[in-house]
């Protein structure tokens, strides 16, 4: 059997994306600088085959728009100033269908707040990012390998589901670097972008079982396309609220809620008869990692889950929860914003959260709530 | 047509047509790209591909349409009304700025057509008064704009004879072109082109000679895969998980001394994190760096208290303060105006200002023996400043 040689280097999960977009065939950065996001930008002006610097927000998800509708994989990042700035463009793009990944850097609001500060605060933001309350697909990292999978899974989702695909990191979790042996990042294949077979006559925005309409690009020679933000029928023309064109609306939520199991991703540790579970993700994940061990040293019996498919909600999440008397949500936010998301607001003793703001969540924190 | 009776759309719309048709475009070889507004209503007139957009961005979506397509041969057409080009005006001065092969097509009506017949940034001040709108500021010149901008060909054109004409030669120009078309609005303007001509801009062309804006296909270096890896070349005498705090002033040094650390740690076969912290202003203030060094892996990153702090100026102590616990082994750079009882010594005397922060880490290295200061002079044995720097690794023996 032939052994990997292992590879130490000190490396930030910054580098890990860009280099595994780009191995995924992401073709474009278009970039607006911002802190703390910069990483991605000055490694992508190095690795991409196509860097653009954008003038504000707003052009840069417009000009990805462009790209994408041309038959392109786009990519940026920024932090919550530049994503609200993008949020038209962003509802565009999802209703024309454009497969891109923006990584959205999460620092410390609100507003300008601290740029240098990392944070897990815009999660409910994006939960309500997309105006109707369709689900726009987040994944979230929690270490370096996830760093590299996920960046991997972003790029397929929003290729195999016509989408755009936020890819949500935290200051700490892009800009911290590790000792990590890249040996384990396995190289990844560029994702596949051949037309699929298609019904004729072909219309743009007409799917089959699969709710996902087959992509053709501006310009191509084959059929004639046409991309709409408005509200369109199949042909990818203005409809006035008639069936086809409302379906049409109706199935950007149901091409992501009926395949959620296609982008479902996780990491259970399951202790026998435990009745506690720690919740986390991003970048808290790894202090909830430490206080699970932590307990579980001192004989306690927990068990944790790391949600890295955020939204939609996948129902995995609800079924393991659902397993536990207590629950205890770890996240690097004023009101645990991934409780809120599951549960409300509303306040239970078998749901707890230890929450963090403007410092890192630590192992004690969250032991402390256990 | 989709407009209302004697709208001037109808006739701007009818123009691109017959301009793409002479020129012998066919209907897969072109783009419409177009926005909201009375003039976002031409796609379904047009049997090319087409992207319709929000408000006013129109021209910045050309921008990614035609650099997408990458094709001489293909032509992105992107149309929008007055009100479109105001709130939108960057997009256009950005496309023209890179002289993008694409033409912008104005449909100018002076006004909001859909909600109402408010006053754009376009209408003209005689307008205004006509319409009895209190705001006397003038008009947006959009054709001087982007021609000022890097346009390649710019014009207005007020006569329906010439929209043609004007759009052809647009069109076949490489580059960024753009053309604003008088066009009147029978419901909220006037019934009678004459007398909507008493209240526009005078027509005017501009040319400017310029290379098209392309985006070029690079062929880029993989950035992990030449990485160096870090062999373990040390040994170590490290039990458990150790926090160095390294605390000073931006240009100082510290954060590179910081990931030397961190890298050594690694040549010493073990596990290590290093986190920056700086204002956002990154030349000026403090400048933290938070080290750690464990003989098992490493999750949580956070430092809750140091093990060891080296503080090189006043600076870095304000910040750090809070986080120094009663176990915690400090040593102050005795140039820091800091009054304490904590342990000074000489780092920037020996060191230097810039040499400070790595004198610092091999002093506190040999003193603790966690592993050999030799490891950092192995870091940055390659480095382009590799005399300097082992310089001030080496001075730590005159601490």
């Amino acid at each position: 059997m032939e052994t990997k040689t292992s590879k130490n280097v000190l490396i930030d999960a910054s580098r890990i994306i860009t280099e595994a977009l780009v191995q995924s065939g992401a073709d474009v950065f278009i970039g607006y600088p911002i802190t703390p996001s910069n990483l991605f930008y000055s490694y992508s002006k190095l690795r991409f085959p196509q860097f653009l610097a954008g003038p504000d927000e707003i052009s840069v998800l417009q000009w990805m728009s462009g790209f994408s509708a041309a038959g392109k994989l786009p990519v940026t990042a920024t932090a919550f100033p530049g994503l609200a700035l993008m949020t038209e463009t962003l509802n565009m793009a999802y209703m024309m269908e454009l497969p891109m990944v923006l990584i959205i850097t999460q620092r410390l609001g609100p507003s300008t707040g601290s740029a240098t500060t990392g944070a897990q605060g815009d999660l409910k933001f994006l939960d309500g990012v997309i105006s109707g309350g369709m689900p726009l697909p987040i994944f979230s990292p929690s270490n370096f390998n996830d760093a590299w999978t996920l960046a991997h899974e972003a790029a397929k989702t929003a290729i195999k589901f016509r989408t755009p695909v936020i890819l949500l990191t935290s200051k700490e979790m892009v800009m911290t670097q590790k000792s990590f042996d890249v040996s384990t990042l396995e190289p990844l294949e560029p994702i596949d972008r051949s037309i699929k077979p298609y019904e004729k006559p072909y219309q743009t925005y007409k799917a089959g079982a699969d709710k996902v309409p087959v992509f053709l690009p501006l310009a191509n020679e084959l059929e004639q396309v046409r991309f709409n933000s408005s509200t369109h029928n199949n042909l990818g023309l203005i409809g006035k609220n008639d069936a086809e064109s409302l379906g049409n609306t109706w199935r950007l939520k149901e091409k992501l809620e009926t395949r959620i199991d296609e982008f479902t991703f996780y990491e259970y540790d399951a202790q026998t008869d435990a009745k506690n579970l720690v919740v986390s993700w991003g970048i808290s994940a790894d202090a909830a990692r430490d206080a699970v061990a932590h307990l579980r040293k001192n004989g306690k019996k927990v068990s944790l889950l790391i949600a890295k498919t955020l939204l939609p909600v996948p129902p995995k999440i609800y079924e393991i929860i659902d397993q536990y008397e207590e629950i205890t949500f770890a996240e690097e936010n004023m009101t645990g914003m991934y409780k809120e998301m599951l549960y409300g607001k509303r306040q239970s003793t078998q749901i707890k959260v230890a929450t963090k703001f403007g410092t890192m969540l630590s192992p004690s924190e969250i032991i402390e709530k256990i | 047509m989709p407009f209302c009776p004697g709208c001037g759309h109808g006739i701007s719309t009818r123009s691109i047509s017959e301009a793409l048709e002479q020129l012998g475009y066919g209907t897969k070889d072109v783009s419409i790209v177009s926005d909201i507004g009375c003039a976002g209503l031409v796609d379904p007139l047009f049997a090319t591909h087409s992207i319709h957009g929000l408000h006013g961005r129109s021209p910045a979506l050309g921008v990614g349409v035609s650099l997408g397509i990458d094709n001489s041969k293909k032509k992105t057409i992107v149309i929008q009304g007055d009100g479109g080009a105001t709130i939108g005006l960057q997009h256009i001065l950005e496309a023209a700025r890179r002289n993008i092969d694409m033409t912008l097509v104005v449909f100018n009506n002076m006004l909001f057509g859909m909600t109402g017949g408010q006053m754009s940034g376009l209408s003209t001040n005689e307008f205004k008064d006509y319409k009895q709108s209190a705001d006397e500021a003038d008009p947006y010149d959009v054709v001087q704009l982007a021609h000022t901008a890097g346009a390649a060909y710019t014009r207005r054109v007020n006569h329906i004879a010439n929209f043609t004409p004007a759009l052809k030669e647009a069109i076949a120009t490489p580059g960024f072109s753009l053309v604003e078309l008088a066009s009147l609005c029978t419901s909220y303007a006037m019934k009678k082109v004459s007398e909507y001509q008493e209240y526009i801009v005078e027509e005017e062309k501009f040319l400017n000679d310029r290379p098209v804006g392309h985006l070029p296909l690079r062929q880029t270096k993989p950035l992990i895969e030449n990485m160096k890896g870090l062999d373990t070349l040390f040994g170590n005498n490290l039990n458990g998980r150790i926090g160095v705090l390294i605390a000073g002033s931006a240009g100082g040094g510290v954060q590179s001394a910081a990931q030397q650390l961190a890298q050594a740690g690694i040549l010493a076969g073990l596990h290590s994190t290093m986190k920056g912290e700086y204002p956002i202003t990154v030349g000026t203030g403090f400048s933290i760096a938070e080290v750690i060094l464990s003989k098992d892996p490493i999750h949580y990153t956070g430092l809750e208290k140091s093990d060891v702090a080296l503080i090189i100026t006043e600076d870095g102590f304000k910040k750090v303060k809070d986080l120094l616990a009663p176990q915690t082994k400090v040593w102050i750079d005795d140039k820091a105006e800091i009054e304490s009882n904590y342990t000074q010594k000489g780092f920037s005397k020996a060191g230097g200002k810039k040499g400070a922060a790595l004198s610092a880490i091999a002093y506190w290295l040999n003193e603790s023996g966690v592993f050999s200061p030799d490891a950092l002079l192995k870091v940055v044995e390659n480095h382009k400043y590799a005399t300097e720097l082992q310089e001030a690794i080496n001075s730590y023996k005159k601490v």
